[in-house]
């Protein structure tokens, strides 16, 4: 039973940290319709920014207010610098342009912080591992479970129960009729890329204790969290919670049970999905 | 991709060439060249970067006197940790620059591959990184020499010192392919043979991010220790998730290889992690101390073990040119055979029969020591060559 808890929670951490990632990448292709190869790079970014603000301060919670307006930014420059342009142009242009980003941000890393990865301390009060009833858990992993919750309702909340939210799910619907009724839909998308990059940064960061922030963790992330895009259904928030649970599941379940098939779980369970639902457990028929 | 290959690896054989210019006309011949296909880019490009720092510092010792009254250059190629890449590039190096010795290879799997090539290329390929034991067993040839420890040597080290430790109950976790498969496999008989057990053995994917499920099992298993074959960033990983579980606490991390570059990202968490060392820099004789120093000094860090272990080849190769009195490419193999060296670590031995450097083996512990940054390798065990060096042309040991 106390081993059931542990590959419970386990799941749960790794799909909170799943979430942050993949509901930036959703919400970008709902409402910009670009698949952004670069989202991975932001999460990277976001470890890293962390690692300095950590180092600067000492501590590790101004990293989390930091960073994710820091990266949320950098993120919003760049749409209005270069993805604006090619909206318009087939998608082969968004595939080589946030590739291209993607590549230029992570050597930029490299340059600046070197090739060893950066170690991220706990933050003192989730230093130690709690004992729940025999099983003895890490307390920030805990933390990492709340975290990706609270901001899965936050963002569900934000776009279901806000005027602002409710110009998002318009641009997302249809942009140009979003346009005809008044809505600034270049200052939406610019927003909305921000967001996601800002989510991803946090995620980054409330990684980087666990894993350290390292060259290649946002590679190693963007293809999970496509994978989470696709059972979740494009564009859909509850989609990423459900896909983030699903996708976390399969990889701790997985590892735990059938280490064999570890690997090839998650995209098994992707390919099952897609027979019945080729459009994602929540995402729309097109 | 191929362009991005070919900016990186132009501005780094720019910047690479324009750094280590030597002022012609001040010397009597051409300049002994040597070649680095090494990955400086990429996953694993700490190891090639290691290599080309050595290279850097020794060029700087070399460069008033130079080899036989020759200046010495260095040419890198950059192959991002690719067998075939490194094969393209160590052929352009020996084609078109003519250079006569590669080294700096980082990865085995690379190394096989560019090994394979060098007889018809007649140039000799120095690894001081590489840790397949069969590049010097099944896929040995003249041309290939080992100056750094194998794999299989270090895996022997840290036997040794099991042997004679007081825990009796092992878990064994390995990346999953040739090196972590073939090094657990090797730590179980060897274990089994000291009358000690293993009590579970699991392989986790290479770049794995979450090694929970892992530590539960290992949890389960009630080792004492667990032996780990995991390089640089999953041995970061699984030992910073295994701190924060209270894991280490339990059960003691035994790496097959204990590397700086690990202790520097994950930190105090790392303390007490056991394991063999290629090259551990805090080795206390005179010719080391001095090396670190001059290391620190141009770097501003401590040498991590390939750093050490390519310095100890490019010196060792410097010699023996001396030696032979040329850099003719099968005068410095023969005057190579038999030769010795003192190297930073203690004295070594070019064994002819199959190319491996005899030299001693260390177990080490992960401490904290008030001198350093960060946490530092503690030499536990000191193992002579002849004990830690395996038979010739096998994997066996005596």
């Amino acid at each position: 039973m106390a081993n059931v808890l542990e590959q419970l929670l386990n799941a749960l951490a790794a799909a909170g940290l799943l979430f942050l990632v993949s509901a930036g990448l959703s919400l970008v292709f709902g409402i910009l319709r670009v698949v952004n190869f670069a989202h991975g790079v932001f999460y990277m970014l976001g470890a890293y920014v962390g690692f300095t603000t950590v180092a600067l301060t000492g501590w590790f919670w101004p990293a989390l207010i930091v960073v994710p307006p820091v990266v949320g930014a950098l993120g919003a420059l760049l749409e209005t610098s270069t993805l604006r342009f090619i909206y318009r142009r087939p998608p082969i242009y968004q595939l080589l342009l946030t590739f291209g980003i993607a590549l230029i941000l992570e050597e930029s890393i490299r340059v600046l912080y070197g090739p060893t990865a950066k170690g991220v301390e706990l933050p003192a009060l989730l230093r130690d591992a709690i004992d729940l009833g025999g099983v003895l858990y890490p307390s920030y992993r805990l933390f990492v479970v709340v975290l990706g919750g609270t901001v899965g309702v936050g963002v569900w909340l934000f776009l279901r129960r806000t005027r602002a939210g409710l110009v998002i799910r318009a641009v997302a619907q249809n942009s140009e009729m979003a346009d005809c009724l008044g809505a600034d839909v270049a200052r939406v998308r610019t927003l909305v890329f921000g967001a996601a990059c800002a989510l991803a940064g946090l995620g980054g960061v409330a990684a980087a204790p666990m894993t350290t922030a390292y060259l290649g963790m946002g590679i190693s992330v963007i293809v999970d969290a496509f994978v989470v895009v696709v059972i979740g259904g494009l564009g859909s928030i509850g989609g990423s919670m459900a896909g983030s649970l699903i996708v976390g599941a399969a990889q701790t379940w997985g590892a735990f049970y059938l280490p064999e098939a570890a690997m090839v779980i998650m995209y098994a369970v992707m390919g099952a999905i897609l027979v019945f639902r080729p459009w994602g457990l929540f995402g729309e028929e097109e | 991709m191929k362009r991005r290959d070919f900016l990186k690896v132009s501005t780094v054989g720019a910047v690479g060439t324009s750094m280590l210019a030597v002022p012609r006309g001040t010397w009597a011949q051409g300049p002994i060249k040597i070649g680095m296909p090494a990955a400086l880019s990429g996953s694993n490009a700490q190891y090639g970067i290691q290599a080309k720092r050595a290279a850097e510092l020794f060029a700087r010792d070399v460069k008033a006197k130079g080899i036989l009254g020759r200046p010495v250059e260095f040419i890198y190629e950059d192959t991002a940790g690719d067998p075939a890449t490194a094969v393209r590039k160590a052929q352009k190096l020996v084609e078109k620059d003519g250079v006569k010795f590669l080294t700096g290879v980082a990865l085995s799997s690379e190394a096989l591959a560019v090994s394979a090539k060098c007889p018809e290329w007649k140039v000799v390929f120095m690894s001081t990184i590489n840790g397949a034991g069969s590049l010097t067993t099944k896929s040995f040839h003249r041309y290939f020499f080992r100056v750094n420890t194998s794999g299989p040597m270090g895996a022997r080290a840290v036997s040794l010192y099991l042997a004679e430790a007081p825990m009796k109950r092992f878990f064994a976790l390995g990346s999953d392919y040739a090196w972590g498969r073939d090094s657990v496999a090797s730590f179980t008989s060897q274990i089994t043979a000291a009358k000690k057990e293993v009590v579970g053995t699991d392989f986790s994917p290479v770049g794995t991010k979450d090694f929970a499920s892992y530590i539960a099992k290992i949890r389960q298993s009630k080792a004492e220790g667990v032996y780990l074959v995991l390089a640089g960033q999953d041995a970061t990983i699984y030992l910073r998730q295994a701190h924060q579980f209270g894991l280490s606490r339990e059960v003691k991390p035994i790496m097959e290889i204990l590397e700086l570059e690990n202790m520097k990202a994950v930190g105090d968490a790392m303390v007490g992690a056991i394991g063999s060392s290629r090259y551990p820099f805090t080795i206390d004789t005179p010719k080391n101390r001095d090396f670190v120093k001059r290391f620190h000094d141009l770097h501003g860090m401590y040498p991590d073990m390939f750093d050490g272990e390519t310095y100890e080849g490019l010196e060792w190769l410097a010699q023996v040119i001396a030696k032979a009195g040329t850099d003719d490419v099968e005068k410095v193999i023969d005057a190579w055979e038999d030769s010795t060296y003192e190297g930073l670590e203690g004295s070594f031995l070019m064994r002819k029969c199959d190319h491996q450097a005899v030299q001693p083996g260390f177990a080490v512990e992960c401490v904290k020591d008030a001198k350093y940054p960060h946490p530092v390798p503690k030499v536990l065990a000191t193992y002579p060559g002849d004990k830690v060096t395996p038979k010739c042309r096998t994997e066996d040991f005596a």
